[in-house]
């Protein structure tokens, strides 16, 4: 393993299969822009994402691709946790690609939507790679705007989902430039790689606000509490595919931005709490809210909500502490979180409208993959918690982490029935191409996490152990209990409306109206010639007067 | 000894660049004006290779000396003679205006066309000769290094953008250019009566002289004051931009984008040149903290207000007296001789090219989009990307680099600028400007969102009626401006060394 890895990190291409990996999508996006090019959107879909899963592995650990000829220079290196999650997410892209290209012929075929898949591709693969600010916010807005385009694709018209995403996508972009525009001032030389800053930040003078920035603006992508109310939303409006790499895959660019940008090895005990208290609540709040919904697609994301709360509880727990294991177990977690709920939104999109005979045959094996969130023994989970132990502990978080896994085993088999109930008696079945990505997500979320594990960190195969075996069994099998005795109570429950207390946030939206017809008010008396005029005396007056007056 | 006479030649080419620069455009213009009909179309166009290679020369002569191109009109040097100079942002601007008015003029051509058997008209002689006269106005201004020369340029300018606003010659196109025509004369009147304390108080108007000489005393800060005023009322800066709207959306598209892009930013820029050239660093801290103040309310007040509007072209306007706002927030960043000042000038200067770049593209693109649907109501734009994907693409690649996003030149300004204001304190200036970009995603998202949503009656629509094609030849000359916008997001280290030639932070060399 130690041989073939040395053998690859000494390819001597690696920069070039960065520019590969970014330039491929690129190249044909632009292609959508010819009417000719355009009618092969679905092969683009396919074949975009390839390069970066070559990069991957290729490009891991080599040197720096640095492109220098503009005024601010673009890095792009790929570490170990950026490697992982580049190969997961271009995975991810490769098979909801496929299913994109058989299952939406229309918008497949018409330039926009495979232009704005394309542009998110981009932005998805870049933000692994960057090492400077500038081409990361630049691939973080990538990752997060033109999906816009992706989630009103076949959208109803009155939906707002798509307007709750992108504002909430711009109010993260713009936590981020302050952000960075804090960080690169108090970095010498005002250099802008990400390293330079981040080993900077600690003695800077806007050391809290910086962080408290870049959580704020990293939490809306990954759904932290309360900056969560786009997601229920998004990814029930969005098609299918989608929904699966934007759940999947796009959320990933929220954990690598906090993996990047914290100062690990730094204690931050505030911030790092904060993160805690936010992301616990979250793991369970989203599982509360989640067990009300009645759309298979809405629990999904609030599964989503849950896991990366865990994600970030963990983060925080290594700010407090500063571990910078914390950091790599809570990228390896997402990793797998990134694979488990693509198959699974692809899941929904297989089962829904299948017949009831193929869903009984098909439901073991998305339910190997739901229960793989939970931490399922021999699956790809158990890995993804075992990651996250060591930075936990064994005291409180831990605990928590542990009933967290009971609460999703709980939601995820309420998930399962939910979807069980989209069966319908006399419908055509789903073919292959459908059915093929499902089982290559299902297939990579037990493998990757688990080869990862092992290149990377040499352990022993543990997953055989006895003592984690139980240890990871039994939450699950408590959760499965709680749920057949819980099941009518289940049913029962009232159904919340979709992003919680998002729906009670249309408030300010009114108070914003009324200071807009004031405005149109002022700008009609600023309209008339007394008043346009005496403002014109009045600046000369008041430029003036500063120094005339002045003692 | 060939050698040495060739270069003496170059080097009397190179000092001739300026004057050429000025005085071609307006020998242009007059040889339209005496021959009239379908020759005023041929010599603008004919001109505007030449126009585009004389700012080019400029530019690459001042990025490849690192210091400015000064040029002493009849060999007399100041105090005696007059001096016009380009710097690095002069320059820069001569080449954007260059560029920017060959694109609209080309686009015009389809609108402002004396066709074959067709009487020449009022628009038609007038929008070209207009054309080069604002042309020449803003070389004028830009290279300007006198109070005079400047008063000059800037009256050409005024009268030329004003017939600008109502050539199509509608009743309310009429009333906008008078209300703007009055404006712009109380502005115009307002910088006559402080260039004429400077020259009666100092006893001269070259701006490397004054800025030697002038003091903080009573003289100069009336001087001053009146003729900031004056210009922020041709610039249109809040609470001063009442006239803007009505006459920037109601001209022609080309027009508009002349008038959006460059016209405003011609009195701009002279703002920056009396204080931070001008004025002594003393003098302008305060009056610098007020500009950036009225600024931010532009910011607000113009982005809530395009947000109120119903109609595209009027919503557009109001987002140049937003972005109006954006030029002022660089006053107190970029004065003294701090480290973060020459960011903020180079971010200011930025900031002006890609605006105007996104807004002429922006003005062009929707009438394209006025071209296809046959109104401006936004109300009416739903499945507009369907039946005309090229101006829903350039609208949204210009609408990227106002909104400050990444790869755009709007980005990189909006990057060194909350750099430059964090680095110097001034924090509610990078608040503002975060503030500012989520509001003009807010109205412009109001054109974008219903364009990608799909059409509710489209199909029975285009059933009955050939849907009408945008122009191609339009659509791909707003692309390019929309690209240049973006790509300027990409723009090599070069245009900063260009920039930052002359910038104050350096200190002012005297022209002896």
């Amino acid at each position: 393993m130690n041989d073939a890895a040395l053998a690859l990190s000494t390819f001597a291409y690696g920069p070039q299969t960065l520019a590969a990996a970014l330039g491929a999508p690129l190249v044909l996006m632009l292609a959508c822009a010819s009417a000719r090019l355009r009618r092969f959107g679905p092969a683009y879909l396919v074949v975009a994402p390839l390069f970066a899963l070559a990069a991957c592995v290729l490009a891991s650990d080599s040197g720096p691709l640095v492109l220098d000829q503009m005024i601010y220079p673009i890095v792009l290196v790929l570490d170990p946790p950026g490697a992982l999650l580049l190969g997961v997410t271009s995975l991810l892209w490769l098979a909801a690609g496929i299913f994109a290209a058989s299952s939406m012929r229309d918008e497949t075929e018409s330039g926009a939507f495979v232009a704005f898949w394309l542009a998110t591709l981009v932005g998805n693969i870049g933000v692994f790679m960057a090492a400077d600010v500038a081409s990361f916010y630049l691939f973080f807005a990538l990752v997060s705007l033109p999906a816009y385009g992706l989630i009103v694709a076949q959208a109803r018209m009155a939906d707002s989902a798509g307007g709750l995403y992108v504002s909430v996508a711009l109010l993260g972009e713009a936590f981020l430039i302050l952000a960075f525009a804090l960080l690169a001032s108090a970095t010498p030389d005002h250099s802008l790689l990400i390293s330079d800053g981040v080993d900077a930040l600690p003695a800077s003078p806007w050391r809290d606000a910086t962080i408290g920035l870049l959580i704020a603006g990293f939490g809306t992508k990954i759904g932290l509490l309360p900056l969560h109310v786009w997601m229920p939303s998004t990814y029930r409006a969005a098609p299918v595919a989608a929904a699966a790499v934007l759940s999947g895959g796009a959320v990933n660019a929220g954990v690598i931005g906090l993996v990047r940008f914290f100062p690990w090895g730094h204690a931050v005990p505030v911030w790092g709490e904060a993160l805690v208290v936010l992301g616990m609540s979250a793991a369970f709040y989203g599982v509360a809210i989640g067990l009300t919904q009645r759309n298979p697609k809405t629990m999904l994301a609030y599964s989503s909500i849950s896991q990366m709360g865990l994600v970030a509880a963990t983060l925080g727990a290594g700010l407090v502490a500063g571990n910078k294991g914390a950091a790599a177990g809570a990228a390896l977690y997402a990793a797998h979180h990134g694979l488990a709920k693509g198959g699974l939104f692809l899941a929904v999109g297989v089962l829904s409208g299948c017949g009831t005979l193929r869903m009984r045959r098909l439901t073991p094996f998305v339910g190997l993959l739901a229960l793989s969130l939970a931490g399922l023994p021999f699956s790809g989970g158990v890995i993804a918690k075992l990651a996250i132990k060591q930075p936990l502990g064994d005291g409180l978080l831990g605990a928590l982490s542990t009933l967290s896994a009971i609460a999703t085993t709980l939601l995820m088999l309420h998930f399962l029935r939910r979807v069980a109930a989209l069966a319908e008696p006399r419908v055509s079945n789903p073919g292959w191409a459908l059915i093929t990505p499902m089982f290559a997500m299902i297939a990579a979320s037990i493998m990757a996490p688990t080869a990862y594990y092992f290149a990377i960190e040499n352990h022993r195969l543990v997953s055989l152990d006895a003592a984690l075996f139980w240890e990871s069994l039994w939450p699950i099998l408590v959760g499965a209990l709680i749920a057949a005795a819980a099941r009518r109570w289940l049913e029962r429950l009232p159904a919340l409306p979709e992003g919680d207390v998002g729906a009670f946030a249309a408030r300010p939206f009114g108070l914003f109206a009324r200071g807009g017809a004031a405005a149109d008010r002022g700008e009609i008396i600023l309209r008339r010639w007394p008043v346009a005029a005496g403002a014109l005396m009045v600046v000369a007056i008041m430029i003036s007067g500063m120094g005339v007056l002045k003692p | 000894m060939i050698a040495s006479t060739l270069s003496q030649l170059s080097m009397r080419a190179e000092d001739a660049l300026l004057p050429v620069a000025i005085a071609l455009p307006v020998g242009a213009m007059l040889l339209a004006l005496c021959l009239g009909g379908r020759w005023t179309e041929r010599i603008a166009v004919a001109f505007m290779p030449i126009g585009v290679s004389i700012a080019g020369a400029v530019a690459y002569v001042v990025w490849r000396d690192q210091r400015p191109l000064v040029y002493f009109i009849g060999g007399w040097a100041p105090p005696l003679g007059v001096a016009i100079r380009a710097d690095g942002v002069a320059a820069a601007m001569l080449l954007t205006s260059a560029l920017i008015a060959s694109a609209a003029g080309l686009f015009a051509c389809d609108v402002f066309r004396v066709k074959p058997g067709e009487k020449e008209n009022r628009a038609h002689l007038g929008f070209w000769t207009l054309l080069l006269a604002i042309w020449a106005a803003l070389n004028c201004v830009f290279v300007g290094w006198d109070l005079f020369s400047i008063y000059v340029g800037l009256e050409m300018l005024t009268f030329a953008a004003v017939p600008l606003v109502c050539l199509k010659g509608q009743k309310e196109t009429f009333v906008a250019a008078m209300r703007y025509l009055l404006f712009a004369l109380l502005g115009s009147v307002l910088y006559l009566l402080g260039a004429t304390l400077v020259y009666a108080a100092y006893g001269s108007l070259d701006i490397g002289i004054l800025a030697q000489k002038i003091q903080p005393e009573a003289a100069a800060w009336i001087a001053l004051g009146a003729m900031t005023a004056g210009l922020l009322a041709k610039t249109a800066l809040f609470p001063l931009h009442i006239w803007l709207p009505p006459a920037h959306a109601g001209a022609a598209p080309p027009a508009s984008a002349i008038l959006s892009a460059l016209v405003v930013k011609g009195s701009f820029f002279v703002v920056v040149r009396l204080w931070l050239t001008l004025a002594p660093v003393q003098m302008s801290e305060a009056p610098a903290e007020l500009l950036a103040i009225l600024g931010s309310v532009a910011i607000f007040a113009g982005s809530v207000l395009a947000l109120r509007q119903e109609r595209l072209k009027l919503m557009i306007a109001y987002s140049t007296v937003a972005q109006i706002g954006y030029l002022f927030l660089m006053f107190p960043l970029a004065i003294g001789q701090h480290p973060w000042a020459s960011a903020a000038w180079s971010g200011g200067a930025l900031q002006a090219i890609s605006h105007a770049f996104a807004k002429a593209a922006m003005f062009l693109s929707a009438g394209l989009i006025v071209d296809v649907v046959g109104h401006d109501r936004l109300s009416g734009l739903r499945g507009l990307g369907r039946l005309a994907p090229q101006p829903v693409l350039i609208f949204a690649l210009a609408g990227m680099s106002l909104m400050g996003l990444p790869p755009s030149g709007g980005f990189n300004a909006k990057w060194l600028l909350m750099s430059a204001s964090v680095q110097s304190g001034h924090w509610a200036l990078a608040l503002v400007m975060a503030v500012g970009g989520l509001l003009t995603a807010a109205y412009l998202y109001r054109v974008i969102a219903p364009a990608l949503a799909p059409a509710e009656n489209a199909p029975a629509e285009s059933a009955s009626t050939p849907t009408p094609k945008a122009s191609s030849r339009g659509a791909a000359l707003s692309l390019a401006l929309a690209l240049a916008a973006i790509l300027l997001g990409f723009a090599p280290p070069e245009l900063a060394s260009l920039l930052a030639v002359g910038a104050p932070a350096a200190t002012i060399e005297r022209i002896e």
